[in-house]
């Protein structure tokens, strides 16, 4: 076997004992190769963007960042297969387009199953709409409670009651988050319809306000407005933006 | 079944309740009115015997004319015309009686008779609605016992429900978890392995038990609550670290069973399973007076995702310390920082196990 034959997987469970079952089990398969174990989801974030792995075997409930969390993280990348003891997931792991979803506890041959069908769906070079798949992933949990950001191979999780204000930048979105400012690939449009609208008011085309950081609203020269946040700073309210705000405050 | 006719001692005692109103009635209509004592017993009591028999057939005017559901005029319809009849025959079969009675050389005994005709017949109508009270009374009594009778077995059906809502409290993941680690121990520590089977098999077993009971002292409770997270040791590893202080007479005192589980499943689950370095789950109880204060403290991701549930789990458990020990609420939780606290403080219950 040549190594372009060779499947490298990285294992991601919480739980040392599962990631050595699945070690063991994997051993007998002359065609993988672990080439990583992470016990959370930053490293497994990390590992993936470090290593490029063809499979990701992926636990979903992990402290901070879970599967599905992970999985928004590093995009439509690398297939993945879920592995986990709650079955109710398994109509968002079929959304989100996971090869297959493992319960726990299962035995070799079904593992051998799935790993058949990573190999096919890889064979193929099947490609997936990244975005779709992304905004998919995240439409089951709405309204967002907080941000995850992929800077590298670094994660950031931002609660979003930590956020002032984001900026629309083309395919980007900045968030401010006190004197920080971060990048998240995402439409503000899609961010506004995650977010839970009673919190955050898109006042402006380009921009999506916290309303719990409005300190006052200033009538500029002519008739605009401006909104003034708690810490001094100034952002322009659009006549639509300054309607939305006016029936939720 | 009717009430009086189907069983041999209350038909002895109804009878003898006759009995004493044929001498009542020898008394009151037969001696001074002609006749002597011995003439007035002999015509009453036997006839107040027969009499007895007739108005047996009360019970079935009362069972299809029940006292609350029927409209009045039709209970009182039903009353009037069974009286009459019932009183018709009793007329009949005291003229019957007095001539025997005067073949048999009773002479005096027409005189109670012919002269007291429409009185007896007031009498026996009057009669009739006694015994006819007396059937609505017997009947509102069964009612006020099965009604009694379907309460307790409400009680014991609602009771029931609840600790089998209780046992079906183990979360069937936390068992697949469980699974899976002795499955990744058979290869590499089948002595491990064994240890957990044992583990979780006495876990579930003593959940079941202790189920089952009324009161459970706390340190059978805490026990199971050892056997769990000592399992939960095995899956998350040095993650999860767990300090107990519990003083004997704390331990010593009877709680709900399954009182702690939730709280220390919530803990593992809600707390140290979402944090990445883990941490240290403190139980502690303490009696003070009157009152035994349970407390678990355990560090959790202040920005973790809410998930339902958590909530709901402590809702549960303050309704039913509620409904265990009346009014007052027992359970005060708070999540600061990174911290959540709960305490539990309920009376101090000792002594033999319920």
């Amino acid at each position: 076997m040549n190594a372009a034959d060779m499947l490298r997987v990285i294992v991601v469970d919480d739980e040392a004992l599962a990631r050595g079952l699945l070690r063991e089990l994997l051993g007998a398969h002359a065609d993988i190769e672990v080439i990583a174990e992470c016990g959370n989801g930053f490293e497994a974030v990390k590992a993936v963007t470090e290593k490029k792995p063809d499979l990701l075997l992926l636990d979903i409930q992990m402290p901070k960042l879970d599967g599905f969390d992970v999985l928004e993280l590093i995009g439509t990348e690398v297939p993945v297969i879920f592995v986990t003891a709650y079955d109710q997931y398994a109509i968002k792991a079929f959304q989100v387009h996971a090869v297959d979803y493992l319960l726990k506890p299962f035995g070799a041959e079904r593992l051998a199953e799935a790993l058949t069908r990573a190999r096919a769906r890889i064979g193929a070079r099947e490609t997936l709409p990244a975005k779709a798949l992304v905004s998919e992933a995240r439409a089951t949990r709405t309204p967002l409670e907080r941000i995850l950001i992929r800077d590298k191979a670094d994660v950031h999780v931002i609660p979003v009651a930590k956020i002032d204000y984001f900026e629309s930048q083309d395919d980007y979105v900045s968030l401010k988050v006190g004197d920080k400012t971060l990048l998240k690939e995402q439409t503000l449009s899609e961010l506004e319809q995650l977010l839970d609208p009673g919190r955050f008011v898109r006042i402006h085309r380009r921009y999506l306000l916290n309303v719990a950081r409005l300190a006052k609203i200033e009538q500029s020269m002519t008739d605009s407005r401006v909104a003034v946040l708690q810490d001094g700073t100034e952002i322009p309210i659009s006549r639509s933006g300054y309607a939305k705000l006016r029936e939720i405050l | 079944m009717h009430p009086i006719l189907g069983s041999v001692r209350r038909l002895a005692f109804y009878l003898l309740a006759w009995i004493l109103i044929g001498l009542l009635l020898s008394a009151g209509l037969g001696y001074g009115r002609g006749g002597d004592w011995l003439t007035a017993v002999f015509f009453f009591v036997p006839l107040g015997v027969v009499y007895a028999l007739v108005t047996q057939s009360a019970w079935y005017v009362c069972r299809i004319f029940p006292l609350v559901r029927s409209r009045a005029w039709h209970l009182a319809g039903a009353q009037i015309l069974a009286a009459i009849f019932a009183s018709a025959i009793w007329v009949a079969a005291a003229g019957a009686w007095v001539r025997a009675l005067a073949a048999m050389g009773f002479d005096a005994a027409g005189s109670l008779y012919d002269p007291q005709r429409p009185l007896l017949f007031v009498v026996g109508a009057l009669l009739f609605w006694l015994v006819s009270s007396f059937f609505y009374l017997l009947i509102a009594f069964d009612a006020s016992k099965d009604a009694e009778r379907a309460n307790v077995e409400l009680t014991l059906l609602a009771r029931e429900a609840e600790l089998k809502a209780l046992r079906a409290q183990i979360d069937p993941h936390f068992i697949f978890n469980c699974l899976h680690s002795i499955s990744a121990l058979t290869a590499t520590d089948p002595a491990a392995a064994r240890r957990m089977c044992l583990l979780l098999a006495d876990f579930l077993r003593e959940t079941l038990r202790l189920g089952g009971n009324e009161q459970i002292p706390l340190a059978e409770e805490l026990a199971l609550a050892d056997r769990y997270l000592a399992i939960e040791q095995v899956r998350l590893g040095e993650r999860l670290n767990v300090a107990r202080d519990a003083d004997s007479s704390a331990a010593g005192c009877l709680v709900p069973p399954l009182l702690l589980q939730p709280l220390v499943e919530n803990a593992v689950t809600h707390g140290i399973a979402q944090l990445v370095e883990g941490g240290t789950i403190r139980m502690a109880a303490t009696c003070s007076g009157s009152t035994l204060t349970i407390t678990l403290e355990n560090p959790c991701d202040p920005d973790r995702p809410r998930t339902r549930g958590v909530g709901l789990g402590l809702e549960l458990l303050r309704k039913r310390l509620t409904n265990h020990y009346g009014a007052g609420d027992a359970v005060y939780a708070q999540e600061q920082e990174g911290h959540f606290r709960v305490e539990l403080r309920i009376p101090v219950v000792t002594g033999a196990r319920a």
